[in-house]
């Protein structure tokens, strides 16, 4: 009934080579991207600017690290950084008089660069060492940032985005700022969707799982690496231009500390390693499970009485984001997109669970 | 050039990076039983900070009895840790027990404050504060204590290892597939490596409390314990003095020959410059092991 | 911590607000709806509570006594940790159900929210926290700090100093201990500039944030040979600047801090060690001003204090209660203006920017708030701490405005070239 397969017959080997085999996946994701398009008519303003945004802006940006992580099997503990060196690169381009559209692509380039760097680790060593230095990069690219003056923006520290347009529009209000939003995740998403057919999201696949193997199978494992870094980091820096340009606009070297890189981190454990589908999920829960509950909390107490003391009502949002994070790689360590694979799986073959392979 | 301040910061460094060391002592120690980083290591001393403060405020046991209470205390929370969350992990790759453990430091960092209150808790254990002169050279008392009692602690450690159960920690660490064969309960001890990290933290954590007071910046120890474990080498706890000891003295002079060149607090860059040369360099540190990996 | 349940009720149904239902319980009468999302989490939890708990009083006060000018006050309160995607969400929720006035209480948060709040025409309160140029009422009509800011803090100190000096500090030497970020580093340039003034040296040694580990800086600032220091952090590196401070030996009566030094911090260095040392007041502390013994006797005294009552009257939640006063004299003005509203930004912007010669029975130096100044003319006082209170040394006064408002100025105009 659900995920229908019944009288699907493939008669092209493109057709089944298809992304969505099935009607009803497509059908269900034209149905969300067209629910997503209209959004600003349909809801509030309040969940548009206050949710839909950061939710696309943080899921383009998990999307870009599931790359490294999920596909070849990289670890970076320091994507914040990469996100802050577009983030800063684009909006100093911007303030030079640079139209944003090329300003983006330039910090995209500029975090490619560098966070190739990164990867420049990631030949010597892998695992917990590689963990270490990536996390050790990301301090020295805040020091590097927070301590030049000449990029941080002077003594205040902060560095306004100008007015700016995009294809001519100017980027004001919430209709441009979302729809940019959603048209960078979409292409984002279209991309990831698309490399696992490629043989560069092939050999990213053999290096994950084993890069001496995957050497001698003829990958060139200093190649891919390197580009694997060097793809992550570029969406990296496009998406932080985008949070810069469209969600924070005015940047100060604190929104990029290790806190973002940890969040964007949770967001692919909990949605997904790997998953495609799994970091929308992901950053849904770990951006939204603190404001949900603060506000539940607020509710509780209100209309129950519930008394807890502020400094604990205040720190369970903290207590749940961890819980979250332990919980879910205790006991469903492929994510929220295994779970919702689990549900589809089931509703395959409903109501006829016995034919089930 | 003054030389009588860089002997000074030199001198207070040692033993400023030996109270780091005890933090990392932690580290090490589970990272050579079972092969896993713990990244929660500076949220557990914060919490063993957190309990000793609990213990002797709110209870109101003397500070002599709270700090042992506390060690036993977080020594079961280290067995409980490792028997809920990390057992399960065998098997999972790298990436999963590093943000399992980076979980955990979450959580701890938003209960402990959540449930004791956020504001800066004053740990007293009675270091003098007043200043000890040496000719020039002012000594601080505290750290000079806390290095002291520190260095004391590793060295115990190290006694440990030449014990019964140190030997069957040290065969655990070399193999576990043959440890096990030859009748040791390998999770046992790793179960007691997690026990005993606890307990260093929680050392590290009443030190450090009653130098700067609790509060939750107290897990910030965690990136110099970083440092001076990859330093010294992941598995090599007499590393962790010797690294312990560079660290300390590195940071300290950086602050005061460094941070007038580059105009800034250069202190945490420190570490992390620390960990990118030592993986540059020498990836197993300076007196950890080398692995062979087979396809 | 313990909360009897009664008061938390009340106090709750404020908590209350941020979830879609509209609350009840004010809404046959006029309200003026605040919104109050602040740090309880992560950088500000030294300040947050007892700052919050200041607030929460003295609404509470205000509407006990039949709301101000016929309006009521209710605040919302939610934790935003320093997060800006959680404060963007409460600041836009805030917006939707008609909130006039914010108060994020972060740095960062309110230096994200700045184009928004302009944009939206909401106030937004920067007390001790935001831009610093956001005094200039012209360059940022709804951004409103209300209190001194931390270049005008820096010209009062050094004003004491020099008082201290008999009028001169000429060849004198200043070590400025700070956080190594940009509220850390924010006075430089006013003391820079009062140096080349007064003919004073300045030394400044940054820390790393936050402020953990500053064993390595101290013997240095000892070896400088200081006369007067001057720390410059919040949180934890308060505590363990003064401590080291104390360890290396300083003369505590050279030292002072700015606003950010409460009760608290002295019980952690410990209340004896810290004695002589100095910071700015922007409004009385203690149980003394009559605002505080009301709120002791009609709100505390009836069980509906919003926190532990030995948190009434100490420097935060003093400071939380001036920013109180301050929005409900706003809004007593407002409605003087117009009496039927509408309750909007600019109904409320009116009466914050007609503000005159306010001291709110005695808590507040006399402060003033025009379309141009929203800093509310620069007056503070230095106290001292005597072991178990901070004392007043001085009476309130202003020094170094022409300095300070040069580099309001200077920046303000960056951001109307290049901002907007």
């Amino acid at each position: 009934m659900f995920y229908r397969r019944a009288g699907i017959r493939h008669t092209r080997y493109q057709d089944e080579r298809q992304l969505f085999p099935l009607g009803f996946d497509r059908g269900l994701i034209i149905a969300v991207i067209l629910v997503l398009l209209a959004a600003p008519f349909l809801f509030d303003r309040l969940y548009v600017s206050g949710y839909l945004l950061p939710w696309l802006i943080w899921t383009s940006a998990a999307l870009g690290l599931n790359l490294l992580m999920g596909w070849s099997g990289q670890i970076h503990l320091g994507y914040g950084a990469v996100m802050g060196i577009g983030a800063y690169g684009s909006v100093h381009l911007v303030r030079l008089g640079v139209p944003l559209e090329i300003a983006m692509i330039a910090g995209g380039l500029l975090s490619a660069t560098i966070g190739t760097m990164f990867g420049g680790a990631a030949l010597r060593m892998k695992g917990i060492y590689l963990a270490m230095a990536t996390l050790a990069m990301q301090y020295v690219v805040d020091f590097v940032i927070s301590h030049s003056s000449v990029i941080s923006g002077g003594s205040l520290a902060t560095l306004q985005v100008p007015p700016v347009r995009f294809l001519g529009i100017p980027l004001q209000g919430d209709l441009p700022t979302y729809y940019l939003a959603f048209g960078v995740c979409f292409v984002i998403t279209l991309f990831m969707l698309n490399v696992r057919r490629t043989s560069f999201g092939r050999a990213l696949a053999a290096l994950r799982e084993k890069d001496y193997a995957a050497q001698i199978l003829g990958i060139s494992t200093f190649r891919y690496k390197l580009l694997a870094f060097w793809v992550s980091s570029f969406i990296g820096g496009v998406v932080g231009s985008l949070l810069a340009v469209t969600y924070l606009r005015a940047i100060s070297p604190d929104q990029f500390h290790i806190e973002l890189s940890i969040q964007i981190l949770a967001m692919i454990i909990v949605g997904g390693l790997g998953s495609v589908l799994g970091p929308f999920f992901g950053t849904a829960l770990i951006l939204f499970a603190p404001i949900v509950l603060n506000n539940l909390l607020g509710a509780a107490a209100g209309t129950f009485g519930l008394s807890l003391p502020i400094d604990l009502r205040a720190h369970l949002p903290l207590m749940a984001y961890g819980a979250l994070v332990i919980g879910f790689l205790l006991y469903e360590p492929l994510g929220l997109a295994k779970i919702y694979a689990n549900f589809r799986n089931y509703l395959l073959v409903w109501p006829f669970r016995h034919a089930q392979r | 050039m003054d030389w009588i301040l860089l002997a000074e910061l030199s001198t207070n460094g040692v033993f400023v990076g030996l109270m780091y060391a005890l933090v990392s002592l932690g580290i090490v120690l589970i990272y050579k039983t079972s092969g896993t980083a713990n990244l929660a290591q500076g949220a557990i001393a914060m919490t063993g900070g957190y309990v000793t403060w609990a213990l002797a405020t709110l209870v109101g046991v003397p500070i002599w009895l709270a700090i042992p209470a506390a060690l036993v205390i977080m020594f079961g929370f280290g067995l409980l840790m490792e028997r809920i969350a990390l057992r399960r992990m065998i098997g999972q790759p790298v990436i999963m027990t590093i943000m399992l453990t980076l979980g955990v430091e979450i959580m701890l960092r938003g209960l402990l404050p959540g449930v004791f209150g956020a504001a800066v808790k004053r740990l007293d254990i009675g270091l003098p504060q007043q200043p000890l002169f040496v000719g020039e050279l002012l000594l601080n008392r505290s750290t000079l204590i806390g290095g002291s009692i520190s260095l004391l602690l590793i060295l115990l450690s190290l006694f440990f290892f030449n014990s019964r159960f140190g030997v069957v920690m040290r065969a655990v660490a070399d193999d576990q597939t043959a440890s096990w064969s030859v009748g040791i309960r390998v999770e046992r001890a790793i179960a007691v490596a997690w026990g005993l990290a606890a307990v260093s933290a929680t050392a590290a954590g009443v030190l450090w409390g009653s130098t700067q007071g609790v509060d939750w910046s107290l897990s910030l120890l965690l990136i110099k314990a970083l440092a001076i474990a990859i330093l010294g080498g992941l598995d090599s706890i007499p590393g962790v003095l010797v690294a312990g000891v560079i660290v300390g003295v590195a940071e300290s002079l950086a602050t005061g020959v460094l941070d007038p060149l580059v105009g800034g607090g250069s202190r945490d860059v420190v570490a992390a410059v620390i960990i990118l040369v030592t993986l540059l360099l020498k990836p197993h540190g300076l007196f950890g092991r080398h692995h062979i990996e087979r396809v | 911590m313990s909360l009897d349940r009664r008061s938390f009720i009340a106090g709750s149904a404020a908590l209350a607000a941020p979830l879609a239902l509209p609350v009840q319980v004010f809404a046959q009468e006029k309200i003026v709806r605040f919104s109050l999302p602040q740090d309880f989490t992560r950088i500000y939890t030294f300040v947050t509570s007892e700052y919050n708990q200041g607030q929460r009083d003295y609404f509470t006060l205000v509407n006990d006594r039949g709301g101000v000018g016929g309006y009521k006050i209710v605040a919302d309160i939610t934790d935003h940790a320093n997060d800006l995607p959680r404060a963007i969400e409460a600041y836009e929720r805030g917006k939707r159900e008609g909130a006039v006035l914010i108060d994020p209480l972060s740095t960062p948060v309110a230096r994200a929210l700045v184009p928004r709040a302009l944009e939206d025409k909401i106030n937004m309160i920067t007390a001790y926290s935001g831009r610093s140029d956001a005094a200039d009422g012209s360059a940022f009509p709804y951004v409103l700090p209300l209190s001194i800011n931390y270049w005008t803090q820096a010209g009062l100190i050094i004003e004491q100093f020099k008082k201290t000096e008999k009028g001169s500090l000429k060849g004198k030497k200043i070590v400025f201990v700070h956080i190594d970020t940009p509220f850390g580093k924010e006075p430089l340039p006013i003391l820079n500039v009062l140096a080349k003034k007064e003919g004073y040296e300045l030394a400044a040694f940054p820390y790393t944030p936050p402020g953990n580990d500053q064993s390595a800086i101290w013997p240095q600032v000892r070896r400088a040979r200081p006369d007067f220091v001057i720390f410059w952090g919040a949180g934890v590196g308060q505590t363990v600047a003064l401590t080291e401070a104390i360890r290396n030996g300083l003369p505590m009566d050279r030292v002072s801090g700015s606003v950010w030094l409460s009760e608290s911090d002295m019980d952690v260095v410990g209340r004896e060690a810290a004695k002589g040392v100095m910071k700015v007041e922007p409004c009385v502390g203690g149980r003394e001003p009559k605002v505080i013994k009301d709120i002791l006797a009609d709100v505390i005294g009836k069980g509906k204090g919003a926190g532990p009552e030995n948190k009434v009257g100490t420097a935060y939640y003093n400071y939380g209660v001036q920013m109180a006063t301050l929005m409900v004299e706003g809004v007593r003005k407002a409605a003087e203006k117009a009496p039927n509203g509408p309750v909007t930004g600019p109904w409320l912007n009116e009466g914050l920017r007609s503000i005159t010669n306010f001291t709110a029975d005695g808590l507040l130096p006399p402060t003033t708030i025009t379309k141009d100044d929203h800093q509310g003319g620069g007056m503070g006082r230095i106290a001292r701490w005597d072991g178990a209170k901070f004392v007043p040394i001085t009476d309130w006064f202003s020094a170094n405005q022409d300095v300070v408002w040069e580099e309001i100025r200077k920046n303000s105009d960056e951001f109307k070239k290049t901002g907007k």
